[in-house]
């Protein structure tokens, strides 16, 4: 089936020269980790990791492109805010999109506008959920801003994984819907390190996910670097990148191709917890999960063994919110569970968002074999949503976050 | 030779010290015989300070052997109990088959009672086991006349830790290569008369949630942790000479950094383990940055941490850096106003802290974030017999 939204679309094409584009891209989620590079500029991994890509309805990047001969300089604005052009993971992206861009036109395949790719643009990039919320939103920014840049300058959706990944490592996998994995890659210029549908976001269409926003504590220290100094001081790295995870990756694409859910989930689990091993075993030590993660991971195991069968799984990126992996069977009950023992502010705002959950009422056995004190207040909210789709060109003009002038609208300030 | 008298009662009583583990021992290669997977090495603290205490009386009169622990009496039946006593006795025996003993020729036979106590709080989660089962064979084999070379291997069954509390100063365990365990012995590195400036405080963290006990804890890392048998295999190995070097070389930073990375990597392993179990709480982690923020302060590593199964933070450091770090702890955990003595043990100088300093690790203080702290040395040996 073709995709619709993979479709390459020309870009409108005004009198002053104006060429506008907007798309959508979505946010991922690992759950075989990317976490350390063997190569800093080209951003190549030292082992091969895994994905699921959410659903933009609730979790996306807008970005605009606009490009013109007018503009003096690229800029960009990122969640209403002019941010420094120069940044080098940038720099990188419209390095490389303007390089693919020049070969394409220079082996005769372009219809577009044969002097775009010299003229400066100008980028307007906002994400409909808080960065508040932890959520790493580079891998979504970047995988917008490289496929935005894509449809401007015409540019083929194979090369778009690299350039993705020279501006965040897990932008790449927010390429593709669905499944996806970022291959290791063998070659030193990085050329074979992409990422790769695994399976489509229609699979495994009981799979669903939940994003436990925990309230916002001491900042974390960011990924970039604390990747870097693992790489540099932890022993236990080497190993896991080595041997644990090629054998964790094979098994992990088996249990989703069988959507054999308690598989998927006790490895989900385990993964996510040797990467915070491994934060541990790093010098000096950094400690992403705080005692609301522990006692959500807490709360996941009792519920699970309850059960006597793996119905929920954890996965936490590098900070304290949780995400979790359930089938929509268990679903309710869940999303109760957690509102019992993290209950919410009452007349607070809203505490499931995103997709609809049904009510479910929790036994007293349940309650009672759980046995955790409830943490009031400890989760702020909960979004809720599930495996979704790739990058989506935007049609609608109404919908583009710079005006005529090449500046953001005001609409497109703060959401 | 033990007090006997008329009643055919034989008594004696010891004393055995704590020991912290600088290089880890966690996991075992046998369950029956305590032989753990990698080895370890320790430092034994001062009895003055933390010790158990331990009376053995024995007794042609007394009806069964018969355990009080710390006030209560406890079930004699406790495999690991069962272990040290029969593994005592056998080799009484085997000395006394061997013409070689003077003690009462039936005292082996007798049953014993036993009473123990800890100066230290239970609350304080610093593991007694090691203290009270080096004790307790150390008791015995004065009580039976058992050779002290055989009793590491004894100690070790009852406790795998306890085998390295039956030596003072720096000790290691040593994971031995025989299947029967007879190789897996505690042996002394360095004796505390070695590194006398060398000191140790334990940070006693408010008690929260029960943590896993250790024996499970380590057994269910062997089940699951895919990075336990590469920690084992290939970095300890490399850590133990290292360690051994360090000390040696009275090398604080070396050795301070070498310990905080090993502590790191006992729980990166547990925290690898399925379920995943955490001993550190959030106020272990705010200690860690203390110290790591202190050490960054002055460019040098000058304080090294320690955890082991539980919260409790076990600090080493020189005696020239000790006033300032206490006076350090005591601003960012400011402990109760008028409540028990913070600083226990040995006695800390006071000292001032620099405004700089104070900025520069720019922490929010914790108040009563530590309850008390410990103050103590390394010791060089278990105290003589009392009768």
């Amino acid at each position: 089936m073709t995709d619709f939204c993979k479709l390459v679309n020309m870009p409108e094409n005004d009198k002053q020269g104006l060429s506008v584009v907007t798309c959508t891209a979505p946010v991922n989620i690992a759950v075989i980790k990317y976490w350390g590079k063997r190569d800093e500029d080209l951003i190549l991994p030292i082992n091969s990791s895994l994905s699921v890509t959410l659903h933009q309805d609730q979790l996306k990047t807008t970005t605009t492109v606009a490009c013109s001969r007018n503009f003096q300089q690229d800029r960009i604005w990122l969640n209403g805010k002019e941010e420094d052009i120069n940044n080098p993971r940038l720099q990188s992206c419209l390095q490389e999109i303007r390089r693919f861009s020049r070969k394409r036109r220079n082996t005769g395949d372009s219809t577009s506008d044969a002097s775009s790719v010299s003229h400066k643009v100008h980028i307007c990039s906002v994400n409909n959920f808080p960065t508040a919320a932890g959520l790493a939103s580079s891998a979504s920014g970047y995988a917008c801003l490289v496929y935005t840049l894509s449809q401007l300058f015409g540019v083929e959706s194979e090369q778009l994984s690299a350039v993705a990944r020279q501006g965040s490592g897990s932008a790449c996998r927010s390429l593709y819907g669905g499944f996806v994995q970022w291959k290791l890659g063998t070659q030193l210029d990085g050329k074979d390190s992409l990422a790769e549908q695994v399976e489509s976001e229609s699979y495994w269409p009981e799979l669903r996910v939940l994003i436990l926003v925990v309230s916002a504590e001491q900042k974390s220290v960011g990924s970039t670097s604390g990747m870097h100094t693992s790489v540099e001081t932890s022993q236990l790295l080497k190993y896991r990148a080595d041997v644990v995870v090629p054998s964790r990756m094979e098994e992990m694409i088996r249990v989703i191709r069988e959507r054999d859910f308690p598989a998927f989930g006790e490895l989900t689990m385990k993964d996510s917890n040797q990467f915070h091993a491994i934060c541990l075993d790093t010098y000096p030590p950094i400690f992403y999960l705080n005692n609301m993660s522990h006692r959500i991971i807490s709360l996941v195991h009792r519920y699970n063994q309850y059960y006597g069968e793996t119905r929920v799984a954890y996965t936490f990126d590098a900070g304290p919110n949780a995400v979790i992996y359930t089938l929509q069977d268990h679903l309710p009950e869940f999303v109760q569970v957690v509102r019992h023992f993290f209950p919410p502010e009452v007349n607070g705002e809203e505490f499931v968002k995103g997709l609809t959950v049904c009510s479910a009422d929790l036994s007293e056995e349940l309650k009672r074999d759980i046995n955790m004190e409830p943490t009031p207040k400890g989760i702020r909210y909960i979004i809720s949503t599930k495996a979704g789709p790739g990058p989506c060109v935007v049609k609608d003009p109404n919908h583009h976050l710079l005006g005529a002038d090449g500046l953001p609208k005001k609409s497109a300030i703060s959401h």
